[in-house]
């Protein structure tokens, strides 16, 4: 009687899972967010799956960089990839290469609810194939800006009746900031991560797009024409700041930004993602310091800055075995509801690419986000190469020969000459 | 007729007893190796096929700079390491075999611990250890050359660096082959040698140094084995830089595969070198016993 009791019992509830089951669309998503940028992703899903009964959101969050990408690869390849993942547009030449990236279609965007041109052109240029097909729904643009110290700038001509930064429009003006902070007793008046790839890199690429080089064309040549020698004026900058004392000698990532926060530095080049650091050491009350944080100012030629952003896509799908349509739905439903929530998204620093929350009025009442936000209409995206973009040889070459270079190593123009031979000799 | 159906019967039990090593061995090893052959005259990804490109790797990869200054980088840390790491152990392993006991435990227990000790958790102690703004190390360098030394990210220090947290690392192993070879030689042999009037230095070239021979040799080898396949380390510490100064073989053979998805490439890579391991430890192994032999 009992066992009967019990087999009923079980069926019962088999019967309704099974049900619930079907009304229900479950998705797998892979990302690379840790830190803020997870904690807040987490947040993000979480609501969406409190407000969507008919689709829950399995979020597994992966090792950045070279594991998670090589992760994408081969789960594709065996078709046990994730429904959706997160993905660099910087990285998206060399996707393409590898053919792991489903092509987003119209029809997916009207599931989304979202056009293109709600996008920041910049940033959709960076989704799409060479051929114009859309590979990925770009999510925010982060790019470097410049967070300075009020401290040893105030009574200076650096700082106007706002107390915002003001007067820099060459690399003159910067060098005699810095050299003031200096003065005034920065320990170093510039801080940026000079013995990790990505810090050199950031700072390197910035310089070199605001010169008007490239550092790869779409021929694959490696600094082509005139480009090597604006190279090595962008490499003998970063090293006469080190010669001068300006840059902390050997940091890391953490101690660069360490720096910072201690009030050791009076600038700071590093990404839009250190500000919700700022403001919680501002709001803990640990920072003993007024700061701020604005575009990367023109230093040389051109108004530039190095972005990338932060994307959506659907891994491709093996052979003769496309999604289910209903599936791909909510998947597109999921994508579409983290743009128009971008705003939380945008409180990690990030610019949201979405243009409906980026010009939105509360966007406008976030700072200093809304300072360094006009920098997503002439951001400079990484070459479009296999080799460039996070994790990529380029970042390599940056740690190992750009960062040698600026502490005297190896001159400018010997480091132009090894990274042209050595990335050149990766696009084989 | 009983003898014959004993033979098949031995026969029988002999393969079914060889069986399973050939099945695993054929496995793991012997198909593995072939496909890497088969992979690196391809042009194909990480996974999956790629078409017949006959000896293109190989022509690419003896074009490569980036091979020849690996090839020098995993020679030179080969100099740095193996003859170093035998003296070493070969002194540990004395001075802890004059003890007795439980000193003598607890010596070879402290020189032993690194050895039990994952890469990753060895490596990061030395980074620590020796980082540019905070290591603890860094009065030392200091104290000798005036200024810190960015160990790892200095063209000059980084091979020499390398090889010291390896052979910290893997000494202890060593220490014990030396040890299990030094309590191999009889007794007698001494007692006799210091009644015929042998000084200490004598006891030890006559006797222990040709009677220890065999373990040196085979230390030697499996250290020059080792050494040859130098990856972790370079790439938790260093990352083959600065400018490809640490850069070595292996690290090219992940690159190339995990980074770039080049796994033609990767494989025709990683085949040479296998091959160099294979022909340059063989070589050794003879040498030293020709070398012994003499003795």
């Amino acid at each position: 009687m009992k066992f009967r009791h019990f087999a009923l019992a079980a069926t019962l509830s088999l019967t309704a899972l099974a049900g619930s089951a079907q009304a229900q669309q479950s998705v797998t998503m892979w990302d690379f967010f840790s830190g803020g940028d997870g904690a807040r992703m987490k947040a993000l899903v979480q609501a969406f799956n409190d407000s969507h009964p008919d689709i829950q959101v399995k979020a597994t969050t992966l090792e950045w960089g070279v594991p998670f990408y090589t992760k994408v690869r081969t789960s594709v390849a065996v078709g046990r990839g994730p429904d959706l993942m997160s993905y660099h547009l910087s990285r998206l030449p060399l996707g393409l290469s590898e053919g792991v990236l489903s092509p987003i279609t119209d029809t997916d965007l009207e599931n989304a609810g979202v056009t293109k041109d709600d996008f920041f052109t910049t940033a959709l240029k960076a989704a799409e194939a060479p051929d114009g097909t859309l590979y990925a729904v770009p999510f925010d643009i982060h790019s470097i800006v410049l967070y300075y110290n009020k401290t040893f700038l105030e009574g200076s001509r650096f700082l106007d009746a706002d107390g915002k930064l003001t007067g820099i429009d060459s690399l003159a003006d910067f060098e005699e900031a810095m050299q003031l902070a200096k003065d005034k007793g920065a320990e170093v008046p510039l801080t940026y991560a000079t013995a990790d790839d990505g810090g050199v890199y950031r700072v390197f690429y910035t310089l070199l797009a605001q010169e008007g080089g490239t550092l790869i064309d779409d021929q694959g040549n490696v600094l082509p024409g005139d480009s090597a020698q604006k190279a090595a004026e962008a490499i003998r900058i970063m090293t006469d700041w080190h010669d001068k004392g300006f840059q902390p000698e050997q940091a890391l990532y953490e101690a660069s930004v360490a720096l910072f926060t201690a009030g050791k530095s009076a600038f700071q080049l590093n990404g839009v993602w250190e500000v919700p650091t700022m403001k919680d050491f501002e709001a803990q009350g640990k920072l003993g310091f007024e700061w701020g944080a604005v575009e990367v100012p023109k230093l040389m030629q051109t108004r530039t800055t190095w972005a990338d952003s932060h994307a959506f896509a659907i891994p491709a799908q093996p052979e003769g075995k496309p999604m289910d349509p209903e599936k791909r739905k909510a998947v597109m439903t999921v994508i579409g509801w983290l743009e128009t929530h971008a705003i939380d998204w945008a409180a990690a620093g990030h610019i949201p690419a979405y243009k409906p929350v980026a010009e939105s009025t509360d966007y406008a009442k976030m700072e200093p986000n809304a300072t360094y936000a006009p920098l997503a209409d002439h951001a400079t995206y990484d070459p479009r190469s296999t080799i460039a973009g996070v994790a990529s040889p380029a970042y390599d070459a940056a740690l190992n020969i750009i960062s040698p270079a600026i502490h005297g190593y190896l001159s400018p123009e010997d480091a132009v000459t090894q990274m042209t031979q050595e990335l050149q000799g990766r696009l084989q | 007729m009983a003898m014959i159906r004993n033979k098949t019967r031995h026969r029988l039990v002999a393969y079914s007893l060889v069986l399973p090593f050939v099945a695993i061995f054929t496995l793991v090893f012997a198909y593995p190796v072939i496909e890497v052959i088969r992979l690196s005259f391809t042009n194909a990804p990480l996974i999956g096929a790629g078409d017949w490109v006959g000896w293109d790797n190989y022509i690419r990869l003896f074009s490569d700079r980036l091979f020849y200054i690996s090839v020098k980088n995993n020679g030179y840390f080969v100099l740095l390491t193996v003859v170093p790491t035998t003296v070493i152990a070969l002194l540990i392993a004395l001075a802890v075999n004059r003890l007795s006991g439980r000193v003598q435990a607890l010596a070879l227990v402290l020189f032993f611990t690194p050895y039990v000790l994952p890469v990753s958790v060895v490596t990061q102690i030395w980074a620590w250890m020796l980082d540019f703004q905070f290591g603890i190390l860094q009065p030392l360098f200091t104290a000798i050359t005036g200024k810190p030394v960015p160990v790892f990210r200095n063209p000059h220090w980084v091979m020499p660096a390398v090889a010291v947290v390896t052979i910290w690392w893997t000494n202890g192993f060593n220490v014990l082959l030396f040890l299990a070879g030094l309590r191999n030689i009889p007794g007698e042999l001494y007692e006799a040698a210091a009644l015929d009037g042998a000084t200490r230095g004598q006891l030890f070239r006559r006797v222990t140094w040709p009677l220890l021979w065999p373990v040196t040799a085979l230390v030697l080898t499996l250290q020059l084995i080792l050494q040859l396949k130098l990856f972790d380390q370079v790439y938790l510490l260093s990352e083959g830089g600065p400018f490809n100064s640490s850069y070595v073989l292996l690290l090219m053979v992940y690159r190339e595969a995990f980074q770039l998805n080049h796994g033609g490439y990767a494989a025709a890579i990683s085949l040479v070198v296998f091959l160099l391991i294979v022909v340059v430890s063989v070589l050794q192994y003879q040498l030293l016993r020709i070398g012994g032999g003499r003795k």
